[in-house]
């Protein structure tokens, strides 16, 4: 049942400061975080969003596609951090890494590129087995279902890997800085942020540029529509669940260098973090999803920063529910079906 | 047609009763009488192991060599043991279920446990009211025992009738002796409190800042972080520029320590890091230890107290009993902090069984428990256990109060351990 957008005739003003509020809204509340926490908790904060914000993509783009809040989703996130932490170890073996900058990059990449693909790969799988013949039932059927793969998850690497917390190789230093001037910055901090905004700049591009990405675009505005243009449904599908797994997979590799430790339940709070950002920039929206998760890691660092750690939580959704009373599809939220 | 169904349901009915029913006494192995149950609650499984399994061997150390002489008064003694632990971490709603199901076979006459103070919470009211005796090797919250602490709402119905005793000195004593470490002998001046707002957690870490301000010392932040919490950063960041000189958090392990510890470190804040004995929980191979979450050389410089006597007499010798015991297990082959404590919790009950089976050897079940809560309380009894003379006072608490310190070394043996200092005895009062 694809629901049909429909716009309205609007004047050009109109039009431009209608789209242009929500950026502005963000802009001005990250200068305003910068104002009152200072420039170390800034940076603190817009690490922490950039790892919600990897994760909400796949959340936003899975709900854009076919309507499902995909539970599992953190839950990929957590197993892509044991992936990276599993191919590192192996790689380097027990010894300690002093490496130099060259063999460091090379395994970062191999970090990346190797849980980027096998996360990939298993998010194609759940949606094969798990969500695809329930393609059709009633909408309470897949949830359920995607609670259920959620549960696999965590209780798979709880086997295999115990429930305490397990330490990560963390390739770059966290207590290395870059000196730009009078400003210092952590270089595990511009790691984070410059990979995550990276992977987001490129998915937008490949959204937006690309066959396959005009092909999402329309299987998520109109399905039957989209069929009969030509497009292939499930081979689309399954590839927006690869796009999201292997940026959960990226969120993964890049908690496990920046915490240097993960643990099997890491899935739920982040899911829940991710799920939140997504609905609060708008759900089906990928732009949305980013700056949520921004929203949601200056919330909380603001909370801790003026003392407030234990309301962190309590705040995030506090912003969440005024949000949504003043716009009630989200910051960038649009009518369901459509795309940014 | 129906009739006969529902007959035939009746007659299954009645036969999964009457088997169900437990028989009481059994035919024990050796003993003549039957076997007698010890229970013990711990949470053993996942990052908790590391508290609980050192501390069920020390009891079961007591009741295997218990065993070995033939049993207490011609009965056999059979170790119960019940795991808490959900996902690696203590349960509350799984402890309170384990102790109903200690109430209610007949055969146990004691409880060894529990390890948490919150659990200790949720167990006391069910035990009390039962009036089956649980000795607690390591629970040192103050509100457990002490009734200026409301420790009367836990033992509403029987308020006099007390069930529950431990070995374990309390938080009102672990707390200020960490305070005037930090203060007298690391010479720190301004502390950064987090607390991982628990039972435990926070009435130790109000403790300590209660003492600490006394002392003239300054809290540069006090914090309450959920045990839920993984990414302490931001409470770092924002206290990093007020200079604390020193680190104090109140809780366990489980609740995030080691990930503080680690991220403390990462932050490049190298100061004291200073804890009760939720923190001092095995060397760097141990799963689920501060030492081995945070990282060997992290955990340098951190400093822990044990509510419990550290250097014993009898330690030597109870050090090599125990090694020699287990040395076939696959892992905790070496006496943990709290292994001491409940060798001599478990003797307490032990012993009492004996007294108390010497003047009333035909007494039932029911009897045998009443009886054994009964000399096991008395102020006026006194036990010759492995950390020395051990008596109760009329609320339960150890007479003998010790605070023993303990100090990382990350080049000890096994990935870095807890290296004990110093012990201090707050008896007497």
């Amino acid at each position: 049942m694809a629901t049909t957008a429909v716009t309205t005739a609007r004047a050009p003003f109109e039009r431009v400061s209608r789209r242009s509020t929500p950026y502005v809204f963000v802009v001005g509340l990250a200068l305003a975080v910068f104002a009152l926490i200072g420039p170390a908790q800034f940076i603190n904060a817009l690490t922490i969003g950039a790892i919600y914000a990897l994760v909400a993509l796949g959340y936003t783009m899975v709900y854009g596609i076919i309507e499902l809040i995909n539970f599992a989703h953190g839950d990929v996130f957590m197993v892509g951090a044991f992936v990276s932490m599993f191919t590192l170890t192996t790689i380097l073996g027990d010894g300690s890494f002093s490496l130099g900058v060259g063999p460091t990059v090379a395994l970062i990449i191999v970090a990346f590129a190797g849980t980027m693909a096998v996360m990939g790969v298993l998010g194609v799988l759940i949606e094969r087995f798990a969500y695809r013949p329930l393609r059709n039932a009633p909408r309470l059927a897949p949830l359920i279902t995607a609670i259920g793969v959620s549960f696999i998850l965590q209780n798979a690497v709880q086997i295999v890997y115990g429930p305490s917390p397990i330490n990560t190789p963390q390739l770059i230093p966290p207590t290395a800085r870059i000196e730009i001037g009078s400003i210092s910055i952590g270089l595990i901090n511009v790691f984070v942020i410059g990979s995550s905004v990276g992977l987001m700049v490129a998915l937008r591009l490949f959204v937006n540029r690309t066959r396959l990405g005009r092909a999402m675009r329309a299987t998520a505005q109109d399905r039957e529509a989209a069929q009969l243009m030509g497009v292939d449904i499930n081979r689309t599908i399954a590839l927006t669940f690869f796009i999201g797994s292997a940026l959960a997979g990226a969120a993964g590799v890049v908690q496990g260098f920046y915490f240097g430790n993960i643990q099997f339940n890491l899935g739920f709070q982040a899911g829940l973090k991710a799920f939140t950002a997504a609905v609060l920039g708008g759900i089906g929206n990928i732009t949305g999803a980013a700056l949520g998760g921004f929203v949601i890691g200056f919330v909380e660092v603001t909370a801790a920063a003026f003392g407030l750690f234990v309301w962190g939580q309590a705040l995030v959704f506090a912003v969440l529910i005024i949000t949504l009373i003043f716009r009630p599809s989200g910051l960038l939220g649009q009518q369901l079906g459509e795309r940014a | 047609m129906r009739l006969s169904r529902l007959g035939a349901a009746v007659v299954v009915a009645t036969m999964v009763a009457a088997a169900c029913s437990s028989t009481p006494g059994g035919s024990g192995g050796a003993g003549q009488k039957g076997t007698l149950k010890l229970g013990v609650t711990l949470p053993l499984s996942g990052g908790a192991a590391a508290d609980g399994q050192p501390t069920l061997k020390g009891a079961k150390l007591a009741v295997d060599e218990a065993n070995a002489k033939g049993g207490i008064g011609g009965y056999k003694l059979e170790l119960m043991p019940l795991d808490h632990a959900v996902n690696g971490k203590y349960n509350e709603q799984q402890a309170a279920q384990d102790m109903q199901t200690f109430v209610a076979d007949a055969a146990v006459i004691g409880v060894v446990g529990p390890y948490n103070s919150a659990v200790g919470k949720v167990q006391i009211p069910i035990s009390n009211d039962a009036g089956l005796v649980q000795c607690s090797p390591a629970n040192t919250n103050e509100g457990l025992t002490k009734p200026e602490f409301g420790a009367l709402n836990l033992r509403k119905n029987h308020p006099d009738r007390i069930n529950y005793i431990r070995v374990a000195t309390t938080d009102d004593i672990q707390g200020p002796a960490m305070a005037v470490y930090g203060f007298n002998t690391l010479k720190l001046k301004n502390v950064l409190i987090i607390d991982d707002v628990t039972t435990f957690g926070k009435g130790v870490a109000d403790n300590f800042e209660k003492k600490w301000k006394e002392l003239g010392g300054t809290v540069v932040d006090r914090v309450g972080a959920g045990a839920d919490t993984t990414d302490f950063n931001g409470i770092i960041t924002a206290a990093k520029p007020k200079n604390p000189d020193g680190v104090y958090y109140g809780g366990v392990v489980t609740s995030g320590a080691g990930l503080l510890l680690k991220q403390l470190r990462q932050q490049g804040l190298t100061i004291p890091f200073m804890g009760p004995d939720g923190i001092v929980n095995g060397n760097g191979d141990a799963e689920g230890s501060l030492i081995k979450v945070a990282g060997a050389q992290n955990a340098a410089n951190s400093y822990g107290t044990i509510a419990a006597i550290g250097d014993f007499p009898a330690k030597k010798d109870f050090d090599a009993a125990f090694s020699e015991h287990f040395k076939g297990d696959s892992d905790f082959k070496t006496p943990g902090a709290y292994s001491g404590p409940a060798y001599a919790c478990a003797t307490v009950v032990l012993k009492s069984l004996e007294e108390f089976l010497k003047t009333n050897a035909s007494a039932d079940q029911k009897a045998i428990r009443e009886g054994v809560r009964a000399y096991a309380s008395d102020p006026s009894h006194s036990f010759d256990t492995v950390l020395g003379k051990t008596s109760f006072d009329k609320n339960g608490d150890n007479t003998q109060k010790f605070i023993s310190f303990y100090v990382t070394d990350p080049a000890a043996p096994n990935n870095g351990d807890w290296v004990f200092k110093e012990q201090q005895d707050f008896g007497g009062s």
